[in-house]
């Protein structure tokens, strides 16, 4: 009862002093919206990161031939053949998608270009998922043919020479010729999509490694039959690559890397927020002053109220309801002020629009908790006036 | 009802220990109609804060109603002001934002009475005083008298034993004085609360049922 008499009078006295309210509201409003928006967007850009792994499935890993340097230079690459037994042989292991890399030139009617290349086995485009848009994706029947399938820049390019379809057209690369077969559609850039998918030509893994340069495999992507079992997988590889083949790999699963980029995204959200927090503390002071103001403005009222039987208590509870009050309207002005900041961002970068709702109600409990920090100082000096000094200001 | 036995109060002031009272020794009974007179600056209103439970003596004893005055916490004093006495200032001290009846039931607020029955009994106090007209006019738009009497009313409501009125009619004419004096001695007569008139008229004193004269820090009867 006396707190919305309290309330009702915090109202009037922010009202009388509009100008001074308004200011201080200001700093709450930039720091509530400053940390909702930058939480929310940290959230939204950890969505979108994730997003683009569980597209791709997080029964996805890389398997890579451990060791570095000399030691690897050394090293002959993995065997096509050990690669191809694994699902037999490994029961974690559902598909497998050997690749090795070209580095090489493109020509088509006397234009040349620059272009990597992938060998490639027909498991490659369901692993990658990789979308063929015309023609077919290499088969593991094409062998040693001079197939090739074009990755989207690649297609563009030819586009642009006027070849609007190009399957069953003929280009060079690495100086022997190749039928294009098929056009791979542009997939996400990511760190399990060899970027040559994009950027090169794809064409037989057994084509590939006819060729001059000799390229070995030092990679391969596989998926897994199930989720949550990259540890036992890991297991199983790490023992099948010693016993085939004496060699150590290492498997980097989308699993971990997902919880591994949650955490980095949960560092970064803390981070941004602890920026937000800073113009907060600042939003803070900014009504700590006005209270001071308003107390020694108000010296004369605290002595009437004290002098008609006011308690401590009584005084300290309306200034402090007062600052609450001043907060949290700052706190919901910001929210709206950040949940807007955020929908233009979103707006402008195509991301996913959403309302943290762990960020709203925070940012309104945290402008409420602003105010009665800040303002429990200036309160506590009001209440300790002595009454015949405020009587006599 | 009161009995002050040699009540001192001094002030540092820098490096000077200023004495204002030099023993006051001083007994008002119930119902009593005491005024105060006085020079300025003889410790009228020093001696005010200390019957009103708004200052402490340096020493000497003090009995409200009885009971000793020493010891108590600032709560309790809270309370014997809510509750027992009833102030009215020369500058009538209201607040300038509220309506007159807010005002007036504001010492009702600190007791925790329910609006409705705060406003119920902060009519009747209006309606005492002559204001009942005027109970959501703000201070700003009324006379000193009306301001006075709604001060009054303030000082009534949550009925005090003790009214203390500190030159109540030094801000005002002298045909509103004479009213507002008319409304002490009525508030005595018919109610029966004791009253304490500090002035320096010494006319206004000849009103009152007993008089009492301070000077230099002493009081002396007359």
């Amino acid at each position: 009862m006396i707190l919305t008499e309290n309330i009702v009078e915090s109202v009037r006295s922010l009202w009388s002093a509009k100008q001074r309210s308004l200011l201080a509201l200001i700093g709450i409003v930039i720091g509530i919206g400053s940390v909702i928006a930058m939480v929310t967007v940290g959230q939204i850009v950890e969505n979108e990161a994730v997003r683009q792994f569980r597209e791709m499935g997080t029964d996805i890993c890389l398997v890579r031939l451990a060791g570095q340097g000399e030691a690897r230079s050394r090293n002959k690459g993995m065997d096509l053949e050990v690669i191809h037994r694994i699902p037999g042989q490994c029961s974690t292991i559902k598909s497998v998608a050997p690749y090795v890399s070209l580095y090489s030139r493109l020509t088509h009617g006397g234009q040349r270009v620059s272009s990597p290349g992938l060998g490639v086995t027909g498991e490659f485009m369901d692993i990658f998922k990789v979308p063929i848009v015309a023609g077919r994706f290499i088969s593991n029947l094409d062998g040693y043919a001079n197939f090739c399938v074009l990755g989207s820049t690649k297609a563009r390019w030819l586009a642009e020479m006027g070849v609007q379809d190009p399957v069953g057209s003929e280009v060079v690369f690495a100086d022997r010729v190749f039928t294009v077969i098929g056009v791979a559609g542009a997939v996400p850039s990511g760190t399990f999509s060899p970027y040559e998918i994009n950027e090169g030509v794809m064409v037989p893994i057994s084509a590939a490694m006819r060729n001059s340069d000799r390229p070995q495999i030092n990679v391969f992507g596989a998926r897994m039959v199930g989720n949550g079992i990259s540890s036992q997988a890991e297991t199983q590889l790490k023992e099948y690559f010693q016993y085939a083949s004496r060699q150590n790999v290492r498997m980097t699963s989308a699993e971990e890397l997902v919880a591994q980029m949650d955490r980095q995204m949960r560092m970064f959200t803390l981070l941004l927020g602890a920026i937000g927090s800073i113009s907060l503390i600042v939003g803070g002071v900014g009504v700590m002053n006005v209270m001071l103001v308003s107390v020694s403005e108000r010296r004369k009222e605290i002595g009437i109220r004290r002098a008609i039987g006011a308690e401590q208590s009584d005084i300290q509870l309306q200034f402090l309801v007062e600052s609450v009050l001043l907060s949290f309207i700052g706190g919901v002005v910001g929210l709206g002020l950040g949940v807007g900041t955020v929908a233009i961002i979103c707006r402008f970068t195509g991301w996913e629009f959403f309302v943290s709702q762990i960020a709203a109600i925070l940012g309104v409990g945290v402008s409420a908790a602003v105010g009665m920090f800040f303002g429990y100082y200036p309160a506590r000096q009001a209440s300790r006036m002595n009454p015949i000094d405020a009587l006599r200001a | 009802m009161i009995d002050l036995r040699d009540i001192h109060k001094s002030y540092r002031l820098g490096a000077m220990n200023v004495e204002i009272l030099k023993g006051v020794d001083l007994r008002v009974d119930q119902g009593e109609m005491l005024a105060v007179v006085g020079a300025s600056g003889c410790g009228k209103s020093t001696l005010m804060n200390i019957l009103g439970f708004l200052d402490q003596p340096t020493s000497g004893a003090y009995y409200f109603e009885g009971r000793s005055a020493e010891g108590l916490s600032d709560n309790e004093l809270s309370r014997i002001r809510n509750r027992r006495i009833g102030f009215v200032f020369q500058q009538f001290n209201l607040l300038p934002k509220l309506t007159a009846l807010n005002n007036v039931c504001l010492p009702l607020l600190y007791r925790g009475i329910p609006t409705k029955e705060r406003k119920e009994q902060g009519r009747e106090m209006l309606s005492k005083v002559g204001m009942s007209d005027r109970e959501s006019h703000r201070p700003g738009e009324l006379s000193g008298g009306q301001q006075q009497r709604v001060a009054i009313a303030r000082a009534l409501c949550g009925s005090p034993s003790l009214i203390l009125a500190d030159e109540p009619t030094g801000a005002l004419d002298s045909v509103t004085s004479s009213e507002i004096m008319d409304l002490f001695l009525s508030l005595n007569g018919n109610e029966g609360i004791t009253v304490i008139i500090i002035t320096h008229d010494p006319g206004r004193a000849r009103l009152c049922g007993r008089s009492v004269r301070m000077l230099d820090g002493l009081v002396e009867p007359q």
